[in-house]
């Protein structure tokens, strides 16, 4: 009996916790469709701050600034990513503890610290030599930076998962290391390339300080963008820009869904 | 073969977006201008970019402290033109942040009003060439404070305000400088003596239950707009202008010049010390000061200009209060301080101490 | 940089590499190389102007000197005074709070999860990490939404009293507590429902046989099972937490000034670089001490084994 309130408790607690999770989400939306110009009431329904943000120049440079940044930094962080991975596994008899080291570091370094080395690093470079001035170029090698690690073990822990017998089957069959690379390799990593792929655009996405502290004049992301806005104190229109995104991550999110569900079948 | 094309392809573009990235700033039909936010009539922009056949970037920024940090973080070699205020025109010039001006290049110049034409944060103005003026005041409800003495006692006095939200100013120096009015050194005061009474005051002022944070003078009148503050610091032009745009929701806010004390500024165009396009610039600034773009600025922004020849084309409230304030008020006005070495890093010092505790 | 430990110390020194260990500096040399050159020299740069001499308008110069440290423990022109160290303890706590919080909450919901139906798990873990996945300033831009004058949640403080009239919640040091906490809820449930997950029912069962009590057998056969989790969670919550940059600034209203704060507004308030590189390695230390420390009471707890975070 007893056991039976506790997990009724608890399924209430889970219910509490995800009004908790979702609420701050679900406002943004409700007031993206509020026709008045405060979150303090609800004037009716309407669709003007959309209207506003497609005629907004500057917001649609943003979504293209931040796409960009993603998938460029997102493409080379899969390449050196992936070589990491596959290193780490090819010599994991050996003592690898400084590499390990390395790779962890941009995962624990504070992301205000990291974008500051950054930016003060890049400045002191670009009045030597001119170059890494705080552009859309700063912003993706950064950005990689932050990518890598997470690519490197997604990447090394696909191969873990392998039987080890495989790389001598795929050695006997082909000769070359090309030929293993392209039809042992890269076949059998596909997946893991994707998921890599996704989480590190992912990343990049998500991330407002470190490209916040790296951006040139013409680099606004959305994030940044936002930022801006919410200092303005322009309100309405960021509700729409916002739920535009959560949006697109629900939609991830469903997606990766019927990903896993796919797979398990 | 189809998965080769296809990273070729992204190399390529990887390759051509890093190379048009890294060379950007080449690029000679930009013009990038970094300015307060809402400080521009678009219709402005759109007619130089027609008249030059250029594209204009504009980036914007809240506060001085922020439009410095951005010029020391590589925004010296990639910004054409800045707008500061008369108070950080001394330390961007002693800095090297900005270039002289070419007043060849700059024929309107002469449009400028006698009073503003030799400044004293720039003698012989060889740097800097006045954009509009006003002054920095209190924004406030006047629902909720129909009987607001004129005074700075609306944001310090608890008394006063005993249980309505209120803002203080994102920049420093606004804030010590009102508090020095309140406490009666006056606006413009320097050195300890004056600063270490005021910033005690802000401290106080900033744990009292009311206070709702440090909020710049162009989003605090969204704030109040909204209710979620009752009073704050704000802009006499950047009022009229959101007033304009929504007389609405202002018709019980009004703004006012504490007897007091407060500040009179000057915004001035000035070109980074290593502005991609210096030439452009200068031609930026001379449009600036016709005689027809400068009134359609100020009827647009609802500031007072500095430019003679644009006067009998402005708005009839640019001839008033607020945006021109009456003889007495005029007298209260004060500029803020221009510091430097020993004394601006005490005041940095102070000021960080009123943020952190 | 280290040079890496070969198994085989004389290869290593001589002229020609064994074709095992070019196989594997060439793998891994282009993300080494990438990662030493964007970010250890820059935090070595930072580091390097911790110690310089700040300039008339706030850029490091020459000579080196340990200013920025004195004046970071609070040592100005007008004698000693507690600001920064109030930063400091602010940060601490609220780290503190934060990650005390996110444990209450967390721990019965990855039990929750980890009880379901098998079919249902995936989904509930993904209820919990969707949100994460928005951006953060548009996360706390929600809570902005939600605590500012006048919504449900401010006037429902007001009657308590909770909250003056005419107030918000936010912004305050609540409003920065609340928004750690939903920033980093899912950091602490996923690995503690992986710990629930591979929980031995078997040790429960006998737990209950021999003590009753449920909260002695909780205590004595379930919680030590579900510490590694409760570790890797902790480091993965405390650390990003204490370098809280976002949250603070939007949510805080200049009354909750974090670390972070302290140093970007070195930078982005252009007022003294070597000050905020000073804070900046104080949050490295504490970083990378956190980790150290945590790595050594999980080696304690699980008997010498290494766990892996």
């Amino acid at each position: 009996m007893r056991r039976g309130a506790f997990h009724r408790g608890l399924t209430l607690f889970w219910w509490v916790v995800m009004a908790f999770l979702y609420l701050p989400l679900a406002v943004i939306v409700f007031y993206s469709f509020n026709a008045a110009n405060s979150s303090a009431y609800f004037a009716g329904f309407s669709l003007r701050w959309y209207d506003k943000l497609i005629h907004n120049d500057q917001l649609l440079s943003a979504l293209s600034n931040t796409l960009v940044l993603g998938i460029a930094s997102s493409t080379l962080a899969l390449g050196i990513g992936t070589l990491i991975g596959y290193g780490m596994y090819r010599h994991r008899a050996r003592k690898l503890g400084w590499l390990i080291v390395l790779i962890y570091l941009p995962i624990v370094m504070p992301d205000i610290v990291f974008g500051i080395s950054e930016m003060a690093f890049f400045i002191s470079i670009d009045r030597q030599f001119g170059i890494l001035g705080p552009s859309l170029l700063t912003m993706i090698i950064a950005h990689v930076t932050f990518q890598i690690p997470f690519v490197a073990l997604i990447v090394y822990s696909r191969f873990v998962g392998l039987d080890p017998t495989l790389f001598e089957a795929a050695k006997d069959l082909y000769a070359s290391p090309f030929q293993r690379a392209r039809f042992f390799l890269l076949p059998t990593l596909k997946p893991s390339l994707i998921a890599a792929f996704f989480l590190s655009f992912t990343l990049s996405v998500d991330d407002f300080v470190i490209s916040f502290f790296n951006a040139g004049p013409e680099n606004a992301t959305l994030p940044i963008y936002i930022w801006g806005a919410i200092r303005r104190g322009v309100s309405p229109e960021i509700n729409a820009i916002a739920t535009l995104m959560i949006g697109a991550v629900l939609i991830a999110a469903l997606l990766s869904l019927m990903f896993n569900r796919h797979k398990q079948h | 073969m189809k998965r080769t094309t296809i990273t070729t392809r992204v190399a390529l573009t990887l390759g051509g977006m890093l190379l048009a990235s890294s060379a950007f700033a080449q690029d000679a039909n930009k013009l990038y201008l970094f300015n307060w936010t809402e400080y521009m009539d678009p219709k402005i922009i759109q007619a130089f970019e027609k008249k030059y056949g250029v594209e204009v970037i504009q980036s914007y920024y809240n506060s001085l402290p922020e439009m410095t940090a951005k010029l020391n973080a590589g925004g010296v070699s990639q910004y054409d033109i800045i707008v500061p205020s008369n108070y950080y025109v001394p330390r961007l010039i002693d800095s090297g942040l900005v270039q002289k001006l070419d007043k060849s290049q700059i024929p309107n110049l002469s449009n400028v009003m006698q009073q503003f034409a030799d400044p004293s944060y720039d003698p012989g103005a060889q740097y800097s060439v006045p954009y509009q003026w006003g002054t920095s005041g209190i924004v406030y409800d006047t629902n909720v404070f129909p009987d607001a003495p004129k005074s700075w006692s609306l944001l310090f006095d608890p008394k006063v305000n005993t249980d309505q939200p209120f803002a203080l100013m994102g920049d420093g120096q606004v804030n010590m400088g009102a508090a020095c009015a309140y406490l009666g050194s006056g606006y413009d005061c320097t050195g300890a003596e004056a600063w270490k009474p005021a910033a005690k005051l802000i401290l106080d002022t900033k744990h009292r239950g009311t206070f709702s944070g440090f909020t710049d003078g162009t989003p605090v009148l969204q704030q109040i707009q909204r209710g979620v503050v009752r009073a704050g610091i704000s802009y006499n032009g950047d009022y009229l202008q959101q007033k304009r745009e929504n007389p609405e929701a202002f018709k019980h806010i009004a703004f006012m010049i504490p007897d007091e004390g407060t500040e009179m500024w000057v915004d001035n165009m000035m070109i980074p010390a290593k502005a991609p396009h210096p030439a452009l610039a200068h031609k930026f600034i001379n449009f600036i000061l016709d005689a027809k773009v400068g009134a359609e600025l100020s009827n647009f922004v609802q500031y007072a200009s500095p430019n003679k020849a644009a006067q009998p084309y402005l708005d009839a409230d640019l001839t008033q209060p607020p945006a021109l304030p009456d003889e007495a008020d005029l007298a209260r006005l004060k500029f803020s301080p221009s510091l430097s070495g020993q004394e601006l890093q005490l005041f940095q010092q102070l000021w960080q101490e009123v943020q952190s505790r | 940089m280290s040079k890496p430990e070969s198994p085989y110390p004389l290869a290593a020194h001589s002229r020609s590499l064994s074709p095992d260990t070019r196989h594997l500096l060439w793998s891994v040399a282009p993300g080494v190389i990438w990662i030493v050159v964007f970010l250890v020299l820059p935090s070595l740069y930072l580091i390097g102007v911790a110690f310089m001499t700040n300039g008339p308008y706030g850029q490091p110069q020459m000579p080196l000197t340990l200013d920025a440290f004195s004046q970071l423990a609070g040592f100005g022109f007008l004698g000693w005074s507690p600001g920064n160290l109030y930063t400091l303890l602010r940060s601490l706590w609220q780290t503190l709070l934060a990650t005390g919080l996110v444990i209450l909450v967390a721990y019965p919901l990855a039990y929750r999860i980890s009880i379901s139906r098998e079919k249902w798990r995936a989904l509930m873990l993904l209820a919990v990490v969707v949100p994460s996945w928005t951006n953060q300033v548009i996360r706390a831009f929600g809570w902005m939404n939600l605590l500012s004058p006048g919504t449900p949640l401010a006037e429902l403080a007001q009657f308590f009293g909770l909250i003056g009239p005419n107030m918000g919640l936010y912004p305050s040091n609540f409003a920065v507590t609340l928004g750690l906490i939903y920033n980093f809820l899912p950091f602490m449930v996923l690995p503690l429902y992986a710990a629930f997950e591979k929980l031995d029912y078997a040790l429960v069962e006998a737990a209950r046989d021999l003590y009753a009590s449920p909260l002695r057998a909780f205590w004595l056969a379930v919680f030590p099972q579900t510490l590694p989790g409760l570790l890797a969670g902790t480091v993965l919550v405390s650390i990003p937490a204490f370098g809280m940059y976002v949250v603070p600034e939007l949510l805080g209203g200049g009354r909750a000034m974090m670390l972070g704060n302290l140093v970007a507004s070195q930078f982005a308030g252009g007022s003294n670089w070597p000050l905020g590189a000073a804070g900046a390695l104080i949050m490295l230390l504490a970083t990378f001490g956190g980790l150290f420390a945590m790595r050594r009471i999980g080696k304690r707890l699980s008997g010498g084994e290494e766990v892996v975070i």
